[in-house]
Order: C-alpha cells, then sequence, then structure tokens
C-alpha cells in the first residue's frame, strides 16, 4: 500500500496507482463488467442489423436498450477513468507547480479532489429518491404489449458508479495529502 | 405590486403549437388577466424550450422537482408516471376529433380518483390537457388494402408499435427526429404518425404516399405546475392560472386542427399523394391487431390500478359521441 | 444577485478553475451547482438538477453509439488498416507539403458520409491519423489541430443530425439542408488544405516537428501493387459501411456497431490482435466513452443552469427587439452563435437561439435553406473555441497517454483551423450561391 518515502519526491499525482484497501481492484472489476457491456452493445446492434434485413425480424427495443445502456456503462467505468488519470484536465498550472513547488501542487491537486469528491455525494444524495421512486412505480422504457425492460438496474448502477466515484476522490485527496507530508518531512 | 418570478420548460421546441401557444396564448392571457385584476401582481417569465432545462420523458420530474415552475408534460413519454393517461393509444380507430379526445379525458381525470392522483402524486397540479391529431400512415408505397403492408418496415416506436403488429407488416423503432433517415435510407418503408408532426420531419419528401387511415387523435398531456410553488400563490393568482390554461386548452386544440388541414394540404401540393383508406380495409386493419385494449387494462390492474374501467368508460364516452368504433377494444 | 451577474460570475470562474487544473466536467457540475443555487435559494433544486442530468443527458440512442465508434478507430489502428494507408498517402502526396494533413481533411471528408456526429470523426482520426503524422516528423499541434478541425466536416457533409434538428426548427425540407451543406463541405475542406499548404510553405515550424519536411529516399518508395495491396483493408472497410448506409440496410448512427464489428474481423484476420490486445482495446474504448460522457454530461448541466438564468434567452431577445437592418443582423446573429458555443454545445444553441431568429430571418426574406447552413457552420466553430470545445477535449481524452501534449496545446493547434472555418463562414455569409447552387 502507497510508495516508499523514497519516491515521494518524484512522484507527482495520484493517479494510475494501487489505491488503498485494494480499491483499485473493486473499480477495476467495475470497469470489466461496463468493458463487456460495449461489446455486448455492439452484437445487439449488429443482431439487429442483420436480422431486420436477412429475417425480416429486427431486435425489438435495441434503440431503447442502448439508451439505457450508455448510462449504465459511463457510471460503472467512471470511477476506474478517474482512478487512471482520464478525466479530462488542463495541465499547465499543475506542471508549473509540480516542478517548482511540488508540495503546493500536492495541495492543490487534494483540493480539487475534495471538490469532487463534494460534487459527488451532491448527484449521490439527490439520486436516492429517482431510484426508489423507479422501483415503486416499476418504471420501464419500451411500452405495454411491446418491447418493455426495467429502469431501476441502471439507476442502481448509476448510483453505485457514484459511490465508487466519490470513494476514488476520497482516496486520491487522502494519497494527495500523504505525498505532500513526506515530502515535508523529507524536506525537513 | 408584487412580482412573481417564473420558469416554464417544454422538452419541445415551439415548433410545436402547444409551446407555441404558451408563449402565444397562456402567457400574454395570464398577463391580461391579473391586469385586469388591479395589477396587484405581475409575472417575470423565464422561458425555456426545445430541452434545454429539462428534457423530453423528465418533464414532470422538473417541474416537480422545482428546476421549472411550469410547463408542458408530455405524458406520452412518461408513460409509467401516467400509466391511465395513456388509454387513447390502445384503443387505436377511435376518433379524429381531437377535441372529444381531450374533453373525455380531463372527464375522466375529473371523475377517476385514480387519473387525477397521477398527477397530484408527482407533486403537480393540472392545468389543462392537449392531443395529437389523427394518426396516419405514410409510406414509399401505395396503400389501399392491408395486404400492401405484408413484409413492409414501419416505423412505429412505443405503444404505435402495437398498432403494426399483426398487420403483416413489422415495427421498427425510431422518433419524428430519425424517421426521415430511416425511409430514405431504407432502414423503413414508411411510418405511422399525425400530419403536424410529419410536416416538421419532412415524411412526405422521402415517403410520398400518404394513406389517411385515421388510427385517431391521442391524448398526448398537458400543462402542469409545482404544486408546492401553486399552492403557496395567493387564490386571485391561482384563478388567473387557471383562467389562462383553460385558454390556452382551446385555443390550442382550435390552432392544432387548423394546422393539421393546413398542412395536409401543403403536402399535396409538395407533390404528395394523399388518399384514403376504405372503412372496411380499415376495419380489417383493425380486426388483424391483437386485443391490445384488454393487455393494456390487464397490465394496468396488475399494478392496482383501475385500467378496465378506464378503457370502459373511454370506449364509452367515444361511442357516445357518435364515434363508429371499427372495434370494440373492451372485448 | 441577478441571474445574469450569477451566468456572467459563472463564466469567470469556469476560465479560472480550468486553469488551475480543477478536472473540466467537475467545474462545470460545480458551477451549475452553485449557479442554480443561487439563483433559485434552493441547494435541494440545484442538486436535483444535476442528478437529473446524470439520468438523461446521454441516455439516447446517438450518445450510445459512441463507443462503438471509438471502438472502430481504436481497432482500425490497431489492426495497422490506418498505419498502411497513411504510408500510402505520404507517399503519394509526398510532393505536396503537409500532405498526410491534406490526406487526413480527404479522409474526414468520407468519413463525414458515414456518420452525422462530429466527436465520433473526432475520436476515430486522433487515434488513426495522428500517430501516423507523428511518425512522419509532423508537430503535434498540428496533427491534433487537423483533426479537430477536421472533424466538423461530420456535420456539414450529409447526414447531419444538426441539419435535422434544423429542419425541424425551420420547417425547412431536411433534404435539401443536406444537399445544401454539400458544396460548403467540401469548401471547408479545400480551405483546410489550402491552410494546411501554405501553413506548410511558409511556416513550416508550425506543421514540421524539425521545421523541414521528413523526406522520403527513393530506394524505399513502395511499389504500385504493395500501395494497392495496403489500402485494400481501408477500402474495404469504408466501402462496406458506406455501402451499408446507402443500400439501406442500416443507419450512420448504427454504423458504428457494424463498422466495429467489420474493423475486428479485418484486424483478427490479419492477426493483430491477441486476446491481451483485444482487451486492452477495450478497456481504453471505455476510459474514452467515460471521460468524453461525463464530460457531456456536466457541459448539459451547465447548459441548463444557464437557461435557468435566462441570460441566453435575455441575449436573444434583446436582439430580437433591436430593430437592426439586414447586415448587421446577420453580424450579430453569426458572433451571438460564436460567443455562445464557446461554452454551450452545438444542438443547445440552436434550440435557445433559433426560434426567435428565424421569424426575424423570415421577416428579412432570407433564404433559410442558406440561413441553416450558415447556423450549423456557425455552431460547428464552438466545437473548436475554449473553453468548452468539445472536439478538442474529445480528442485529449481519445489520445489519453499515446500522445503527450497538453490541453492549451490541442486549442492552439487547433487555431488556423479555427480561423479558416472563420473565413469560410464569411464566404458562405457573401456568396449565398455557395449553398444554393445544387438546389432546384
Ligand atoms: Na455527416
Ligand atoms: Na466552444
Amino acid at each position: 500500500m502507497g510508495e516508499a518515502p523514497r519516491e515521494a519526491a518524484a512522484v507527482h499525482d495520484s493517479y494510475d496507482r494501487a489505491l488503498p484497501f485494494g480499491m483499485h481492484r473493486v473499480f477495476g472489476a467495475m470497469n470489466v463488467l461496463g468493458t463487456l457491456w460495449i461489446l455486448a452493445l455492439m452484437v445487439l446492434i449488429n443482431l439487429d442489423v442483420f436480422g431486420r434485413n436477412l429475417l425480416a425480424a429486427p431486435v425489438r427495443g435495441v434503440t431503447e436498450m442502448v439508451s439505457l445502456s450508455i448510462v449504465g456503462i459511463v457510471f460503472l467505468q467512471l470511477a476506474d477513468t478517474l482512478r487512471t488519470g482520464r478525466f479530462t484536465r488542463a495541465d499547465i498550472l499543475l506542471d508549473r507547480l509540480k516542478r517548482t513547488r511540488p508540495a503546493l501542487g500536492d495541495a492543490l491537486q487534494a483540493l480539487f479532489h475534495l471538490v469532487g469528491l463534494a460534487l459527488m455525494v451532491v448527484i449521490l444524495l439527490a439520486s436516492w429518491a429517482p431510484l426508489a421512486e423507479a422501483v415503486r412505480i416499476r418504471e420501464y422504457v419500451g411500452a405495454v404489449g411491446d418491447f418493455q425492460a426495467p429502469v431501476w438496474p441502471v439507476r442502481l448502477i448509476t448510483l453505485a458508479g457514484l459511490c465508487a466515484t466519490a470513494l476514488c476522490f476520497a482516496l486520491l485527496a487522502g494519497m494527495d495529502i500523504r505525498r505532500m507530508l513526506r515530502r515535508r518531512e523529507a524536506a525537513a | 405590486q408584487q412580482v412573481i418570478k417564473l420558469t416554464a420548460a417544454a422538452g419541445h421546441p415551439p415548433t410545436f403549437l402547444w409551446v407555441k401557444t404558451i408563449e402565444d396564448t397562456f402567457i400574454p392571457e395570464l398577463d391580461k388577466r391579473l391586469a385586469a385584476g388591479g395589477n396587484k401582481y405581475k409575472v417575470e417569465w423565464t422561458r425555456a424550450w426545445g430541452g434545454t432545462l429539462v428534457k423530453l420523458g423528465s418533464e414532470s420530474k422538473g417541474i416537480a422537482d422545482g428546476v421549472a415552475d411550469m410547463g408542458i408534460v408530455s405524458t406520452i413519454f412518461e408513460a409509467p408516471k401516467f400509466p391511465l393517461q395513456n388509454v387513447s393509444y390502445y384503443t387505436p380507430f377511435g376518433t379524429e376529433d381531437m377535441e372529444l379526445v381531450s374533453r373525455t379525458v380531463a372527464d375522466l381525470q375529473r371523475t377517476m380518483p385514480a387519473m387525477a392522483d397521477a398527477w397530484t402524486k408527482n407533486n403537480l397540479v393540472y392545468l389543462g390537457g392537449m392531443s395529437l391529431d389523427t394518426y396516419h400512415i405514410w409510406t414509399k408505397f401505395p396503400l389501399t388494402k392491408l395486404e400492401d403492408l405484408q413484409g413492409k418496415k414501419i416505423s412505429a416506436p412505443g405503444p404505435s408499435a402495437n398498432w403494426i403488429r399483426g398487420t403483416g407488416a413489422v415495427a421498427v423503432a425510431g422518433n419524428l427526429n430519425t424517421y426521415y433517415e430511416d425511409i430514405k435510407s431504407g432502414v423503413s418503408d414508411g411510418a405511422l404518425t399525425f400530419v403536424t408532426g410529419a410536416w416538421g420531419a419532412k415524411l412526405h419528401e422521402v415517403a410520398p404516399y400518404i394513406t389517411k387511415v385515421n388510427i385517431g387523435s391521442q391524448f398526448a398531456g398537458g400543462i402542469a405546475m409545482n404544486k408546492t410553488r401553486f399552492d403557496r400563490l395567493p387564490p386571485e393568482v391561482q384563478a388567473a392560472i387557471r383562467g389562462a390554461a383553460d385558454a390556452w386548452t382551446a385555443q390550442y386544440a382550435k390552432a392544432q386542427a387548423a394546422a393539421a388541414a393546413t398542412l395536409m394540404q401543403n403536402m399535396l401540393q409538395a407533390g404528395a399523394k394523399v388518399s384514403e383508406l376504405s372503412e372496411p380495409e380499415r376495419k380489417r386493419w383493425a380486426d388483424a391487431l391483437s386485443p391490445v385494449g384488454k393487455t393494456w387494462a390487464a397490465d394496468a390492474q396488475g399494478k392496482g390500478l383501475p385500467g378496465s374501467e378506464v378503457l370502459n368508460a373511454y370506449s364509452a364516452a367515444l361511442v357516445k359521441a357518435g364515434t363508429k368504433m371499427p372495434r370494440d377494444w373492451t372485448k | 444577485m441577478s441571474s445574469v451577474t450569477i451566468a456572467l460570475g459563472s463564466l469567470v470562474l469556469m476560465l479560472v478553475l480550468i486553469y488551475a487544473g480543477l478536472h473540466v466536467a467537475i467545474t462545470l457540475g460545480l458551477l451549475s451547482f452553485i449557479g442554480v443555487w443561487l439563483i433559485r435559494g434552493d441547494a435541494g433544486v440545484a442538486a436535483n438538477l444535476l442528478a437529473q442530468a446524470v439520468s438523461d443527458a446521454i441516455a439516447s440512442h446517438i450518445f450510445g453509439v459512441v463507443p462503438l465508434f471509438v471502438l472502430t478507430g481504436f481497432l482500425v489502428a490497431r489492426a495497422d488498416v490506418g498505419k498502411d494507408a497513411f504510408e500510402v498517402a505520404n507517399q503519394a502526396f509526398r510532393r505536396i507539403r503537409g500532405g498526410l494533413g491534406v490526406a487526413t481533411v480527404a479522409a474526414n471528408a468520407v468519413f463525414a458520409a458515414i456518420t452525422g456526429i462530429s466527436i465520433a470523426s473526432a475520436a476515430v482520426f486522433s487515434r488513426v491519423a495522428v500517430p501516423q503524422m507523428l511518425r512522419f516528423g509532423y508537430q503535434p499541434k498540428f496533427a491534433v489541430g487537423v483533426v479537430a478541425g477536421s472533424s466538423v466536416l461530420g456535420m456539414l457533409i450529409p447526414p447531419s443530425l444538426l441539419m435535422i434538428l434544423y429542419g425541424f426548427l425551420s420547417e425547412q425540407s431536411v433534404g435539401d439542408l443536406f444537399t445544401a451543406g454539400i458544396v460548403p463541405g467540401l469548401l471547408l475542406a479545400f480551405a483546410f488544405s489550402v491552410a494546411i499548404v501554405l501553413m506548410a510553405w511558409g511556416r513550416p515550424s508550425l506543421v514540421y516537428r524539425n521545421g523541414e519536411v521528413q523526406p522520403i529516399a527513393d530506394e524505399a518508395l513502395m511499389p504500385v501493387g504493395e500501395m494497392l495491396r495496403k489500402m485494400v483493408p481501408i477500402v474495404l472497410l469504408i466501402g462496406m459501411v458506406l455501402g451499408g448506409i446507402y443500400a439501406g440496410f442500416f443507419t450512420a448512427t448504427e454504423a458504428g456497431a457494424v463498422g466495429a464489428l467489420l474493423a475486428l474481423v479485418i484486424a483478427v484476420l490479419r492477426r493483430k490482435l491477441t486476446w491481451r490486445s483485444f482487451w486492452e482495446v477495450l478497456t481504453e474504448t471505455g476510459h474514452v466513452t467515460v471521460a468524453v460522457s461525463f464530460l457531456i454530461i456536466c457541459a448539459s448541466i451547465y447548459t441548463r443552469m444557464l437557461a435557468m438564468s435566462g441570460t441566453p434567452q435575455a441575449l436573444v431577445e434583446w436582439m430580437a427587439a433591436a430593430g437592426l437592418g439586414v447586415a448587421a443582423f446577420l453580424l450579430l446573429y453569426v458572433l451571438l452563435i460564436l460567443l455562445l458555443g464557446t461554452i454551450i454545445d452545438s444542438s443547445s444553441i440552436m434550440l435557445i437561439v433559433l426560434p426567435l431568429m428565424l421569424p426575424i430571418a423570415q421577416q428579412f426574406g432570407l433564404n433559410l435553406i442558406w440561413f441553416g447552413v450558415i447556423t450549423v457552420v456557425a455552431v460547428e466553430v464552438g466545437l473548436l473555441t475554449p473553453p468548452f470545445g468539445l472536439s478538442v477535449y474529445v480528442i485529449k481524452s481519445t489520445l489519453g497517454k499515446t500522445v503527450d501534449i497538453s490541453l492549451g496545446d490541442i486549442f492552439r493547434g487547433t487555431a488556423p483551423f479555427t480561423l479558416t472555418m472563420l473565413v469560410v463562414l464569411g464566404l458562405l455569409l457573401v456568396f449565398p450561391q455557395l449553398s444554393l447552387v445544387l438546389l432546384k
């Protein structure tokens, strides 16, 4: 867990490394599910295209499934995308700080990750009610008498993904702070 | 003078008359009524149409949450929240009289608590309803008898898929935004839709055969306000809002009917070939479908809602008004 | 604090926070949350708005296929299909300075006929074209600039989702709009090519890494037979996808799935794919899709906050009431769109602006098809302009760690193409015939 103190000086951010409590494995597993889901989408749409053209048998509900799926995929993979440092940002200031004031850079990164954590918590808190509602009214996409699929699994996955991302933000902030403290120790 | 700030929203852009008439009728009418009431109150509007604030399918939640204060709720895109409001989609080949459909649903909402509850449970105050002009079919091929549909792919999403299954044609998913490309590229051979929508999508350019089937005018939703917000308003403002909404309901119905007639003429002039499906063929089409009314009612009953009662009452109201239904959907 | 102040304040803070390095998506989400809270005086409403956007902003068929377009691009790159094609192009265009840039523009014009969304073009070409241009000695900044610039062709050359939306809002024929987009689309591609060649001659340091062309030795030239052989996979892939769309087997939206399957088959047949590398490609596809989608969700949240503030609406209403002459109207209209384009996504701009501007355009007797072309080009400039330039963000995400280039450098590399677009926009404004020549 974590890197040796000696390396701290060379390490400038918390991305793409092992997380405390082995959480990177959990986020990685969620990512795998999302990846398989993308593959399933490809197969599903092609089945519809081929079924429609060769057998006059379209796969009903593909449009609805694709619309729902993309939300599920994004939130399944959100935490891992964050962990691997793939959230888009401008690095100009942070890069300069890494060279000139590394401890300040660490502090700023920690602050940013805490802001991300706060935002995720806000969205999380407001996402419970829609999930409960989706279960209560048995919300579906499609239509009665035609294709129907329940909405709650995707709402649940979204919630799980938001939780994971919030946790990831928290762990990254913790790593930033620890790195900053080690830098202080090394300097002292 | 007290200023009341209100945000109005809709998932559709003002190209659609139910949105346009909020701008042209509801808002001026409300201003007029408030002015006539002694100018004690004035509404300052923020308008956000076209899904820029709340998306189609999330309108009721957006208004209930207070993201917007009022606006259009398209119940057809929120069937799980408004199951009973969609009764007209499960009684196809009904009436082309939009007014009749709107009035019938309004009556049902008044008399059946389960239907009115759909609005109040969602923290909404229902102010007035709207219907779509009757559905016809736009195709690449001439259509005079049911057999012409055999093996064809017809764009018919959601509940309208039930109007295709059994005819020998295959229902293909899509929406007004995709029909044009779908038909042009051959993904489908035609679409079931209503005149005012078809004109917006320019369907006659790719599917020039318009066959008037009269699958029926459909209840599509209405104008609604956040209940918490409404209840806090002074009674005279509430009354003015209700009055303006009534004016909106009447004006929308009139404008939509006029538009449907004009736009059908426009398509004809643009080279579309318009014909009417014969009454016997229309009956054959209706008879070919599965008992969609019963299926729908059973589904609603299963959720503890009075589906059969609503279905019976709706059909009875249409028949009582003189509609000749080719098929009794309650059976 | 008035709503307009809140909206403008959020804009200033956005610039500061993005520059400081807060993740762009988080910046947009955070400012929107605070903005809505201030406008409504209720944090609960703000939180609900965010949660709502999370569940519905990308929940559509059109966004759903984005990962499949990304996957297609990655597979084409992994199977060396792109590499082969660019080797051939490099040799074929070796007498033209900036030849690979021109080839990328041309390839984008062809790809534009496959897709109706610009982010698909940006994602595919970041992985296919950028590494190849780097391999042949081009500047990273230039390579990404070409890809960002030419990604806008996707919306001009039919099919185009923005044209369909405009058709709806303006009651104009979608077919006419598609036709009207062809010449401006080709003109834009031509203008990009001219700009590339001019840059390569006039300021080679902008185009080449060492400021000079990397020559090909005569003995290294491929024989014609080898060139043809190397082109087979790409021609097959594009031919089958284009053919499939025009024969009516599938739509441009579904083309992502079919393209991915075909690319997969080609990669397997060429033995370029192991289980391990296939898995890497899939994981990478996921990360890119997520980074882009999350950005789109947060941009949608920001647009909703702005809509709630009423600021864009007020701007449009002010313009509508200003009683302008036709020339002033057109100029201000384009400026307004360019301004909104810096922060708002393409279709939202059209939904905000057109309902009030179309009646004015009609009063002036302007040709609404031409007006549509102008609108779409002006709106698409926004894909390239900071702080929120979606094409640039897509490129940044797609490149990931394969190419080390900062967001700022991508924007800088894109700038010449943004300027070229503005020049073409000017031409289209002055010469309506360019848009209307193919009609009637
Ligand atoms: Na295109
Ligand atoms: Na922009």
